[in-house]
């Protein structure tokens, strides 16, 4: 008997939107978060604009000493899973800790206090023999990447297996299919996953800058993030977290929780290629979809919306299209394809799991949100992409896809109940 | 594909970069005569730094393992994940014929419990020291965690399912449960552990926070777990990749079978909470003893975490008293990592290595620099005790919190 | 300060650079063999441009990174040093 995974509870922190209801709201209504950096001063910079979160922890609802110890991102984190237990109204003093997992995606980790404290202990870069005085408190919980599940994992109060886990710009997809797997092996009943990255810092933006990545928009940057549009110039950065709450679906009916969907398929595969590069063909990304939907049991025309990865990039959204159009066929041509990047930015580990949070409220409110920015066609990106309004469609399966450096190509797809193939 | 339950995964192949040594050869030799390579920290800009005792790996020259642009364009951390991948898969002789038919059936999976931390050092100066246009291009892909699984995976060709567990030490265990799962998935081979490099000036000013670490400045007394001087562990660099195969594909193309991946579990008590670490280390043992389908009895040695802490050591003699029965008070229990260091992530893949060299030489290593152990445990001290080993145990627990465990045992057509 | 950028001066920055070993001979007597024949991908392609930027003080043409050739970029590095 297979055991089936449902979500029962979402958590977000995006930009333009904290909290799910708040953020679904900027999605339906096609609104953008991109604008210039604020975080630090980015003068010197290539790229100088992001999309940020207004974040006030103290608002959220941390106390002192958890900020203290929280870097920005694991802040993100704690919000996001307060707010998806909330949402899936999971009793913690009915459950058995030991069946309670915790498995969360980050790319960057600590980066943002690595680098605050390193400015200290170099005296601002003057010296590779750093003096270990001025560094601050914590510091080895922002070295640490860890940190990230296992403080969610505290405040849940798991005792089952707890992991972080890293894959560049697919980590928020593939902590999700983690938690998928370990929930179908029958390791867990429950698992707090997701994903949180906080990559606006002077270090990322500077790598980024180096190899080009980013868009270099800076005066306009509400319409910077253009996925799959002819005058894309790169992806805007942004950053934020989404939770889900994944239960066993048997153990969600058993205490009458509330079914989102569920998450039915998952793969991911490395293209073996380049470190940054995508090829043209899309094979591997391509495998990883027919992959997620065999395992779904769903067929290619089955797919009602895609997901898109959609960084805005020149070689991604070609790679992406070609990929798609190679695992679905001419259903490809049919079904809507949009990139939420547009509104929210690249999160870098944390857009998967944001993204995944989208698609389970695209089932729930059965609306595509849009690709806003999109106005002109480039002949090599020739699907729907659902330009910049939202469309209420009847969706039953979703597939979210994603690549990242290093060579990952994940999926994962969505069914809300009765959504397979008979 | 044949029933996932029953598509086992065996260790073939095992390629080693540790501080007493690279490959199998020259780390089973000095772990087994017991020498202990814990020495003065000597890298570049650490002088100054309160760390005085580490495991670095000297014995390890990056220019003859691995191709010159690797050396300019990732982390040393990757350095050594790529020369253990390599010598772990020249170790189960994988060669490229044997998948480039079927490159999406071999994956890659890496534990990383820091990353690049010199090379990210090193790009950081720049941008604080000179501006963001110095920063180089290659930043974007050597600092990161997914670095080595990355490199690895485009170097061999493997389009498997790749995989990054950015984690505390126990993560090393847990790369090889889901390479276990992979395997259980549909993948035929997959090339998996830990590889790291803790020891940059800056990586080493962050692990200062971790109030475990030893402040000891003798290299004989800074790591000795399960004694009642223990002050803390010793950081070490390197780790161990090995070839982990669907034991009927390996069979198949002839491969030696070294060991099977039979059980695994991991739990999570809190950061730095050891008493309760008792509790979730022998929740752990269980389960993976489930999985094993294997009776407390049946475990021949036991490779512990020894973290070197007082309330972790007792914790963890108490977990094999609460899992293994009286089992736990008699079986043979050795930490060799007490004569290398812990190498974050690196360290529990180092131990599986060699549980399974122990296991084919019939010789349990020795805890090197422990002498008098004050725990109920039978802990192998001074010299390599020979026994007749078919199942092993290796624990692992993590600085924030995880517990993990992992039973080895022999293959069944081995002669003992 | 040189005005030109010369092949053994490229080799030196693909070393650098990319840790490539190049043979600056090489590369001048066939300047039409693409840089990935020589291992230089993108990214290290991107850096040369930067540290060529950061030598020489000023910008060099934004399609400077799309060169495929050693001949091609140097053409287009040096007219643009001797250029006005």
């Amino acid at each position: 008997m297979t055991r089936r995974v449902a979500v029962t509870g979402v958590g977000v922190v995006a930009p333009g939107g904290i909290g799910a209801p708040a953020f679904w709201d900027m999605l339906a209504n096609g609104r953008t978060a991109t604008r210039g950096i604020t975080l630090f001063d980015p003068a010197p910079f290539r790229s100088r604009i992001a999309a940020e979160c207004d974040f006030d922890p103290v608002a959220h609802g941390l106390d002192d000493e958890l900020i203290a110890r929280s870097d920005r991102y694991i802040q993100f984190a704690l919000v996001a899973a307060r707010e998806a237990l909330g949402d899936a109204g999971l009793d913690l003093e009915k459950e058995d800790p030991w069946r309670i997992g915790v498995s969360l995606g980050t790319a960057v980790g600590g980066t943002t206090r690595l680098e605050h404290d390193y400015v200290a202990v170099s005296g601002s870069g003057a010296r590779w023999d750093v003096d270990h005085q001025p560094a601050g408190r914590h510091l080895e919980r922002a070295f640490s990447p860890s940190t990230l599940a296992s403080a969610v994992a505290e405040e849940v109060g798991a005792h089952g297996p707890v992991q972080t886990v890293s894959t560049g710009c697919t980590s928020g997809l593939d902590a999700i299919g983690y938690a998928f797997h370990s929930i179908e092996e029958g390791r867990v009943d429950v698992c707090v996953a997701g994903a949180s990255d906080t990559p606006i810092t002077p270090i990322t933006v500077a790598c980024f800058d180096a190899i080009k990545a980013t868009s270099a928009n800076n005066d306009d940057p509400e319409h910077a993030s253009r996925p799959f549009d002819a005058r894309r110039d790169g992806f805007v950065m942004g950053e934020g977290g989404a939770v889900l709450v994944l239960e066993e679906l048997e153990h969600a009916r058993a205490r009458g929780a509330t079914v989102l969907c569920e998450i039915s398929g998952y793969a991911t595969f490395g293209n073996a290629y380049h470190m940054t590069g995508l090829t043209s063909e899309g094979i591997e990304m391509a495998e990883a979809i027919n992959t997620a939907l065999a395992h779904s049991r769903i067929d290619p025309t089955g797919i009602d919306y895609v997901n898109a990865h959609g960084s805005g990039t020149k070689q991604n959204d070609r790679h992406e299209t070609a990929a798609v159009k190679r695992a679905l066929g001419t259903h490809a041509y049919k079904v809507p394809m949009s990139s939420i990047k547009s509104m929210v930015g690249h999160s870098l580990g944390a857009i998967g799991a944001i993204e995944i949070a989208a698609c389970v409220l695209a089932l729930k409110h059965q609306t595509v949100p849009p690709t806003a920015n999109y106005e002109t066609a480039d002949p090599e990106c020739d699907l729907d992409y659902v330009p910049r309004t939202a469309r209420p469609l009847k969706l039953r399966s979703v597939l979210s896809v994603g690549s990242g450096f290093g060579g990952f190509q994940s999926a994962v797809a969505l069914t809300r109940p009765g959504g397979r193939t008979p | 594909m044949s029933n996932p339950a029953h598509r086992r995964s065996v260790i073939t192949g095992i390629g080693v970069v540790a501080p007493n040594g690279t490959g199998t050869g020259a780390f089973w030799k000095q772990t087994q005569e017991g020498v202990s390579v814990l020495d003065r920290v000597t890298r570049e800009g650490c002088e100054n730094l309160p760390l005085r005792v580490a495991g670095e790996v000297r014995d390890f020259d990056p220019v003859a393992s691995v191709e010159e642009r690797y050396l300019v364009q990732t982390d040393r951390f990757t350095h050594y994940a790529m020369a253990a991948a390599d010598l772990a898969l020249d170790d189960a002789r994988l060669g490229r014929a044997d998948y480039e038919d079927t490159p999406f059936k071999v994956g890659v999976v890496t534990a990383a419990g820091s990353g690049g931390g010199e090379f990210g050092q090193r790009e950081l100066e720049r941008l604080w020291g000179q501006g963001p246009r110095f920063v180089g291009p290659y930043q974007s892909i050597a600092w990161f965690y997914a670095a080595s699984t990355g490199q690895i995976s485009i170097r061999g060709g493997f389009k498997g399912p790749c995989a990054v567990v950015a984690s505390d030490e126990a993560g090393g265990l847990d790369a090889l449960m889901h390479a276990a799962r992979s395997v259980r998935g549909g993948t035929d081979a997959l090339v998996v552990g830990a590889a790291e490099a803790p020891l940059a000036p800056y990586s080493v000013v962050c692990q200062l926070g971790y109030e475990d670490l030893s402040a000891c400045d003798e290299p004989t007394r800074a790591y000795r777990p399960f004694t009642a001087d223990a002050c803390g562990f010793v950081p070490a660099e390197g780790g161990a990749m090995l070839v982990v195969e669907e034991e009927t594909a390996a069979r198949g193309r002839g491969a030696r079978v070294r060991a099977e991946i039979a059980g695994h579990c991991a739990t999570f008590t809190g950061a730095g909470r050891w008493e309760q670490s008792r509790q979730g280390l022998a929740r752990a043992v269980e389960g993976a003893l489930r999985e094993a389908g294997c009776a407390p009895e049946e475990i021949d040695v036991v490779f512990a975490d020894a973290l070197g802490v007082p309330a972790a050591d007792r914790a963890e003699a108490g977990a094999l008293a609460d899992a293994l029965g009286a089992h736990g008070r008699r079986v043979p229990v050795t930490a060799p990592k007490t004569g290398i260091g812990r190498a974050y992530c690196g360290a529990p893949v180092l131990d599986v290595s060699a549980a399974v060299l122990a296991m084919e030489h019939g010789l349990i290593p020795p805890t090197p620099n422990v002498f008098e152990v004050c725990h109920d445990l039978d802990l192998v001290t001074v010299r390599a005790r020979p026994a007749q080993l078919r199942t092993a145990l290796v624990l692992s627990r993590g600085l924030m919190g995880s517990n993990s465990a992992l039973v080895l045992r022999r293959p069944t057509d081995t002669p003992d | 300060m040189p005005d030109r950028l010369t092949y053994e001066e490229l080799a030196a920055l693909m070393k650098s650079g990319a840790g490539l070993t190049v043979d600056a001979s090489e590369m001048e007597s066939s300047p039409g063999s693409a840089f990935e024949e020589y291992g230089l991908d993108s990214l290290g392609l991107l850096g040369i441009v930067a540290a060529l930027e950061n030598r020489y003080g000023r910008p060099l043409p934004a399609d400077a990174d799309r060169c495929k050739t050693p001949g091609e970029f140097l053409d287009l590095v040096n007219t643009t040093l001797t250029g006005v």
